[in-house]
């Protein structure tokens, strides 16, 4: 229920509060209304032109601007970095548009906005995070045509998917999808998780928060209410598994059971280091 | 005898279709295209009934409507119209809602949606083309073209996929250690018998053969026969078995229907039909098979 309360909240009347029209807002909102509806559906809605190409982020953009209102606290992320260009540039869009205030801690945010990562601290139930989607069809590797994606979700013939794990593993020995892991939601739709690396994939199952994901290029868009089964594609005998960091840590916070990017240095070595930048920096501070 | 499969009225039609076409079309107009309006009607009112272990034949010359109708009866393309349905089956009672209340037979199979009709199809029915790359995906492995129907099934288990598929291989004589290659690398009689595998991996009741013999040459045609034949007897099939060879026929079925330009023209026992043919177009095709 709260989920939809969030999506139903006020907009306000002035016509040009943030950047699109009360019509774009209307449009938006009503298609995430249903993507709630249908955990995992991809709804298709009229993605607007944005002061920004299209595949940077403009699906994510538009669900935050729809939702925004003046008393929210926005973060952005970039690849779990809050410092990175895109990030700063869309949180200063924000800024100027919606007048709200920005942060870089997830506790203090009410609305987060992430591309590629899922926040390491635990969201809560008062919080929405917002995925932005690249290639919102998790069937594409297996089946180029979009009339076909769209009858095998409807049929929930998914036999193609399978098969194309089943082929990593016997070619490969295990499966090598290492971002964009197929996940099945709600028991029924496979869905694209975005490319969050698997690390993140498990923070999707039974979550407090709202996930909502956009893709402004493919005019597509879908939802992962709270509380709802989110299970990467695995067999009885070849389990999902995330990355193994065991025995590293980050070089600047010390923090172990996060995920790490390995920065070589110049001498050939590799150091770790938070992907998160704003967990790394809470925890420094 | 105990009946497995009943259709009638079996019809597909490519076209707008016109009020000429029924006159126009069929067997004794000798072409199954409408002068008038073009419509093609590639099967017309097609009527059969299948028991359990029986295999029908099919014949007739190319065009006549039999890959269409067998077709029909897997769901494959666009619906046409007609009534088919299916006695009870133990594969199929997950299915929901396909058996009414005591009613030995299922609803009309040809208007349920598609995904009961995927069910219905992955529990009790198998099929084998004639050209291997439809029934197969050949850049994937052989093993992984049987795992396919089962992880349609429901099977999430890699080891016992595995080894259902090398035990199926094994029994349709493809060494298993070359599983895990595409059917690409291998013969069109391999291929044809890596199809078999495929179309037995769901254990499915029934099994559909659409000219599985055409193309290849006369030695790995009969290995391949031989092959039906025993599995036919080991796992207790129906089949429906559609040909223009009539020795293919004679060898595996009981009863045979003659189709002409999407018409039936005759049925009944496969000896008596190729004995005493009565339908002219039967007598041109016997006499023509047997010089």
């Amino acid at each position: 229920m709260q989920a939809l309360e969030w999506i139903a909240r006020g907009v306000p009347h002035r016509e040009t509060y943030a950047f699109l029209d009360n019509g774009a807002k209307k449009d938006v909102r009503r298609a995430l209304l249903k993507a709630v509806a249908i955990p995992g559906y991809q709804v298709p809605y009229g993605s607007r032109e944005m002061p920004l190409a299209r595949g940077w982020g403009t699906g994510g953009i538009q669900i935050t601007l729809s939702l925004l209102l003046p008393e929210d606290r926005v973060k952005v992320i970039d690849q779990g970095c809050d410092g990175s260009v895109n990030a700063v540039n869309i949180k200063k869009f924000y800024e100027r548009v919606g007048g709200v205030a920005v942060t870089t801690d997830v506790s203090e945010a009410t609305l987060v906005q992430t591309r590629h990562r899922i926040p390491e601290e635990r969201m809560t139930d008062r919080q929405i995070l917002v995925l932005q989607v690249p290639y919102p069809e998790a069937l594409r590797e297996v089946e180029p045509s979009e009339a076909a994606t769209r009858r095998m979700h409807a049929e929930a013939d998914y036999a193609r998917m399978w098969l194309h794990l089943y082929e990593d593993i016997v070619r490969h020995g295990e499966i090598r999808i290492s971002y964009r892991y197929p996940c099945t939601v709600n028991g029924r739709f496979i869905m694209d998780p975005s490319p969050i690396p698997r690390w993140d994939v498990p923070k999707l199952h039974m979550a407090d928060t709202l996930f909502l994901f956009g893709a402004g290029r493919e005019r597509r868009l879908y939802a992962v209410p709270p509380h709802t089964r989110v299970e990467p594609l695995e067999f009885d005998d070849h389990r999902f598994r995330v990355e193994d960091f065991s025995g590293k840590s980050c070089a600047r916070c010390g923090a172990t059971e996060v995920y790490l990017d390995e920065i070589l240095q110049p001498d050939g070595s590799s150091l770790h280091f938070c992907s998160d930048t704003g967990h790394c920096d809470k925890r420094m501070s | 005898m105990d009946p497995l499969l009943r259709a009638h009225g079996l019809t597909r039609r490519f076209g707008p279709g016109c009020p000429a076409c029924l006159e126009s079309t069929g067997a004794r107009a000798g072409t199954n295209r409408c002068p008038h309006c073009g419509s093609v009607w590639a099967c017309r009112d097609v009527s059969l009934e299948l028991h359990r272990e029986e295999a029908l034949g099919i014949v007739g010359e190319s065009g006549s409507g039999k890959s269409t109708l067998v077709r029909m009866l897997h769901f494959d393309g666009e619906p046409g119209s007609g009534f088919f349905e299916l006695g009870r089956i133990p594969a199929l009672e997950g299915v929901p809602d396909l058996y009414p209340e005591g009613s030995p037979w299922s609803r009309n199979l040809l208007s349920l949606d598609r995904f009961r009709q995927r069910k219905v199809r992955d529990a009790a029915m198998g099929i084998v083309y004639q050209h291997p790359h439809l029934g197969l995906r050949m850049g994937v492995s052989a093993g992984g073209n049987i795992a396919e129907r089962l992880l349609s099934a429901g099977w999430r288990s890699i080891g016992e996929m595995r080894g259902r598929a090398a035990d199926l291989l094994e029994r349709t004589e493809i060494p298993t250690e070359r599983m895990d290659e595409p059917p690409r690398n291998f013969s069109g009689g391999m291929q044809q018998r890596v199809q078999i595998a495929k179309a037995l991996s769901g254990d499915p009741p029934l099994l559909l053969l659409d000219e599985v013999t055409t193309g290849l040459d006369l030695s790995v045609q009969a290995r391949v026969l031989d092959l039906v034949r025993a599995l036919r007897e080991e796992l207790r099939l129906s089949m429906v078995v559609v040909s223009h060879d009539l020795g293919v026929i004679r060898l595996l079925c009981q009863r045979t229907l003659v189709m002409k330009n999407g018409q039936v023209v005759e049925a009944g026992l496969t000896d008596q039909i190729l004995q005493d043919p009565q339908h002219a177009y039967t007598q041109l095709l016997v006499a023509s098979q047997l010089q």
